[in-house]
């Protein structure tokens, strides 16, 4: 896993973004695991206020299909 | 006044006039709750997380505009849905006011030249598709070769 033994730090504080767009995909997939669900704040670091807007996006660009509910990981 | 941004799915198997024609007409569409639109392009063919009325990609395309009547929106909201080339649609409010879209500029260029920026956009047009068609074919193989496997059941 990419965010274990690691220091934690809020990784939008860090580089200084303040607001996440739910079109960008790149970014978001940092957040969700290989079965595409979201990544608790504990995991990553990520400040509260962050991870409200980081769910919120996430849950957005899930609607839109840019991003799936559920990622068959077994099944395949 | 409000800024929003509606993103929507169609079909990606429609011709350029097509597209062109749906895209006008949900401009048209829109513009009856009184709504200016600020950018409405192409962002690109996609694949879809997951499959949409039988369809694996998607052409998205975005529309960023001031809003007009609310109770007209909810029209607008029902139409879309009602509309059979428009996969799926979202409307999220903006924070602030959308920055007019411009065709990418190399930097560099202090003016550049419409006509060859048009034939440019053009082409990386034509270059993404080439390359979803690609990303298709490798898809279908890669079907081709999971399919005679029969599927194991847990």
């Amino acid at each position: 896993m990419a965010f274990q033994n690691r220091n934690k730090f809020c990784y939008f504080k860090e580089n200084g973004i303040n607001e996440i767009d739910y079109k960008d995909v790149k970014l978001l997939r940092r957040f969700v695991n290989d079965q595409g669900k979201i990544m608790p704040r504990r995991v990553t670091g990520t400040s509260a206020k962050m991870h409200r807007k980081l769910v919120r996006a996430i849950k957005r660009s899930r609607a839109i299909a840019l991003m799936p509910y559920v990622e068959r990981g077994l099944d395949k | 006044m409000s800024f929003y941004e509606t993103l929507y799915i169609v079909d990606p198997n429609l011709e350029n006039r097509t597209l062109e024609k749906t895209m006008d007409e949900i401009g048209k569409e829109l513009e009856k709750t009184k709504s200016k639109i600020i950018n409405h392009r192409i962002w690109g063919k996609k694949r879809l997380a997951y499959v949409i009325e039988r369809q694996k990609y998607g052409s998205y395309i975005i529309m960023q505009f001031e809003g007009g009547d609310q109770g007209k929106m909810f029209d607008f909201d029902t139409w879309m849905k009602l509309n059979n080339s428009v996969l799926r649609h979202m409307t999220v409010l903006l924070d602030e006011k959308p920055e007019l879209y411009l065709e990418e500029k190399k930097p560099g260029e202090s003016e550049p030249d419409e006509k060859q920026s048009a034939s440019e956009a053009v082409v990386t047009d034509l270059e993404s598709e080439k390359k979803v068609e690609e990303a298709e074919n490798q898809d279908e193989k890669m079907e081709d070769e999971k399919s005679p496997e029969p599927k194991e059941v847990e």
